[in-house]
């Protein structure tokens, strides 16, 4: 104990953070990154509506009329089916970046159906051959991935990212083939599509957000309380053990991806069938990226993911107010300042996994930190002592 | 064919940046999916740096507008890789969810920063004048010397930059101790840390320096090969470029000495479309699909062989904690 200086920060794991204390550290993160993109955004607009200007034109965009209040909850199922999709893959520790390629394959296939089926079988039918490809569509460009994963233990993330951008061009390979010569975008058909459930923008809406709402529920059971469920579960935590009880881990990996890539599908299916009734390159919306984000954030969890999912639309549509209102010509602002709540929402995780003693204070710290400037963290590191008495700081 | 393998090695030097980049991050043991965010990052950067040369004088030297595009696109690109380190080694985040939000950020910023703050009137002229002139300026002897100038004399100084920065990467990793350090907090940063490895000073250093190197294919890309031109799409065309770029570090199993070959033939893949006679408009989307079915058909034929050379550093994508022993 020949080292007696002692290192500033030590850093121990924390268990059983009561709920709410996480909760709290969680809403501070997101908390001082809004006020951070308000505070430069306030100061770099064109034409600044002051710091709660910000705040007022998020949520008159997100809620302002009923019209918006709807699109906030038809697009925050569509996420939250997207992410649920996800998390079954997730829970086996299959990593599905393939998201957006699969939504995109599901909206590709409905697309085929109504342009050559619409108005020339009977609606309910097509309606049902349209579920039954997108289904089977958004499946196939995820089980590809899964079957190579399974017999080959090939990176599925690469995979499945690649297979994205292969349903791109796909998708842009049918818009010129069947519009020689046009832009590369497509009129929406008018044969085949599904009818709103009502009227206006609710009886759009309506749709999704019933169905992901059904979807989402099915999924919980299916993953809590069934055999599949547990046998994800088991894989997801360790293959041999999954291996030793007798689990056909091969099968249950293709099985596990069918099902989230079908899912990936409906979502398609919602897009294209009833909501856009066309297909473009960027349908997803970047979902599956957004999906991703929501399943880990969420924990994996159906009840917290909904909230999630509904907080980032919220920022979404609302950013897209705050830069009509701020004058700004590019409405990617809003997807910076998203960024920048997910660079607090995951640094936040630190402060709830692990708790940070400072020397020569035996407070123990309430986590209110939110990482400081990254910079600073890169600097402080490099003159640490290297004895091996010294704890790993930070 | 001349052209199409001058304008390959033109492209390939993009993936090059964005693959030795990725190698030395991963290296650390870091598996960074913000690369596509980085490589945005380091073209704003790019944009901007030679967009305050003009602002500086109105007709500033060659040497000038490169170095400082060069310097802040590789200032941009290391700040997003700094929010990356920061969260993934002090505070331990997951690298995948990690890295996927430094893209979703990057691509976000860049769009938005290139159409809101640089791009003004008169910026677009000053970054072709700079992209054609300074950035594409050929050594000498490219026009004398046949169809050796054109295929190896003729490119702008950023695509010997790249060869040279592979190069180094290569030496470094292979020969000197840092190289040798850095490979074993790849591979198990508890055993480098019993050593006196500074393991985090390590992890930071690959994760910055990688960064800043991704950083300048974004820079590559922007000023070199399209001469300056800023597209409005150009930050989705370089999130395509970074998620090849990721791939292609499987294909050079971690050598940036292969890199440089894989990304000459990747360059080669991706512009295939312009160059092959013949085909209609139509056909152009399936053949801008052959880079991504050959990556996967490459991610197939690792995984099957399964060679002990290629296999990934045995920590990456796993954080250190040193007391979870």
């Amino acid at each position: 104990m020949k080292n007696t200086k002692e290192p500033f920060i030590h850093i121990t794991r924390r268990e059983g953070l009561p709920l709410w204390k996480g909760l709290l550290i969680r809403a501070a993160a997101v908390l001082i990154a809004l006020i951070l993109s308000d505070i430069v955004i306030s100061a770099a607009a064109p034409r600044s509506q002051g710091f709660f200007g910000f705040f007022g034109a998020l949520f008159s965009g997100a809620f302002g009329t009923e019209r918006r209040i709807w699109l906030l909850f038809q697009n925050t199922f569509l996420l939250l089916g997207v992410a649920v999709a996800l998390v079954v893959a997730f829970k086996m520790k299959f990593w599905n970046l393939g998201g957006n390629g699969q939504i995109l394959m599901g909206c590709l296939a409905c697309a085929i159906c109504l342009k050559y089926l619409g108005g020339k079988l009977p609606d309910p039918l097509v309606w049902l051959i349209m579920l039954v490809t997108s289904l089977a569509a958004g499946a196939l460009w995820a089980v590809i991935p899964a079957i190579f994963k399974a017999f080959f233990n090939t990176n599925e993330s690469l995979f499945t990212l690649m297979m994205n951008y292969i349903a791109m061009y796909l998708v842009a390979f049918f818009i010129s083939f069947w519009y020689p010569g046009g832009t590369g975008a497509m009129p929406p058909l008018t044969e085949g599509v599904l009818p709103p459930l009502g009227e206006g923008q609710m009886g759009k809406s309506l749709l999704p957000v019933l169905l992901f709402a059904v979807v989402t529920a099915a999924i919980y059971l299916y993953l809590r309380f069934s055999k599949h469920g547990y046998e994800v579960a088991l894989i997801g935590d360790s293959k041999n053990t999954a291996r030793y009880a007798g689990i056909n881990v091969r099968k249950v990996i293709i099985r596990t991806l069918l099902l989230s890539g079908a899912l990936c599908g409906l979502v398609g299916f919602v897009l294209t069938g009833s909501i856009n009734r066309m297909v473009s390159t960027t349908m997803d919306g970047n979902m599956g990226f957004t999906g991703i984000m929501v399943a880990w954030m969420g924990n994996l969890d159906p009840l917290i993911m909904a909230g999630i999912a509904f907080f980032i639309n919220f920022l979404t549509r609302g950013m897209a107010q705050v830069c009509t209102e701020f004058g700004f010509t590019s409405e990617a602002l809003s997807d910076t300042v998203i960024g920048l709540v997910y660079f607090f929402f995951i640094g936040c995780e630190f402060f709830i996994r692990y708790r940070v003693h400072f020397a020569g204070r035996q407070k123990k710290q309430p986590g209110e930190e939110t990482p400081a400037s990254p910079e600073d963290g890169g600097q402080e590191q490099a003159p640490l002592p290297e004895d091996a008495g010294a704890k790993e700081a930070n | 064919m001349l052209t199409f393998l001058t304008s390959a090695i033109e492209f390939g030097v993009i993936f090059l940046f964005g693959c030795v980049g990725e190698i030395l991050t991963e290296k650390s043991g870091h598996l960074n999916l913000g690369i596509p965010g980085i490589m945005c990052m380091g073209a704003a950067g790019g944009c901007l740096g030679v967009k305050l040369c003009y602002l500086a004088s109105p007709a500033p030297s060659a040497f000038l507008v490169v170095l400082m595009g060069i310097l802040f696109a590789m200032l941009f690109a290391a700040a997003l890789g700094a929010v990356y380190g920061f969260l993934t080694v002090s505070l331990r985040s997951n690298q995948n969810v990690t890295g996927l939000a430094c893209t979703i950020f990057g691509v976000g910023f860049t769009s938005f920063f290139l159409n809101n703050a640089v791009l003004s009137e008169g910026v677009s002229t000053q970054l072709s004048q700079a992209g054609l002139h300074f950035f594409n300026h050929p050594l000498p002897g490219a026009d004398s010397l046949g169809w050796f100038g054109t295929l190896f004399l003729d490119h702008g100084i950023l695509v010997y930059l790249a060869i040279v920065i592979a190069v180094i990467a290569a030496v470094v990793l292979r020969y000197t101790k840092a190289g040798l350090s850095l490979r074993a907090v790849g591979e198990s940063p508890a055993t480098a840390d019993a050593v006196g490895i500074n393991v985090t000073g390590y992890k930071y250093t690959a994760i910055l320096l990688g960064a800043a190197i991704a950083g300048l294919g974004g820079l590559c890309y922007v000023m070199d090969y399209m001469g300056g031109i800023v597209g409005s799409t150009v930050d989705q065309t370089i999130q395509g470029i970074g998620w090849l770029c990721i791939a292609l570090v499987i294909f050079a199993m971690w050598k940036p000495a292969f890199a440089i070959l894989g990304s000459i033939v990747f360059g080669a893949l991706y512009i295939l479309s312009s160059y092959i006679q013949g085909i209609s408009f139509e056909q152009i989307p399936l053949l801008n699909i052959v880079p991504f079915a050959v990556t996967i058909l490459v991610l197939i034929a690792t995984s099957i062989v399964g060679h002990r050379e290629m296999q990934p550093p045995a920590s990456l994508g796993l954080s250190y904690f040193r007391e979870d022993r």
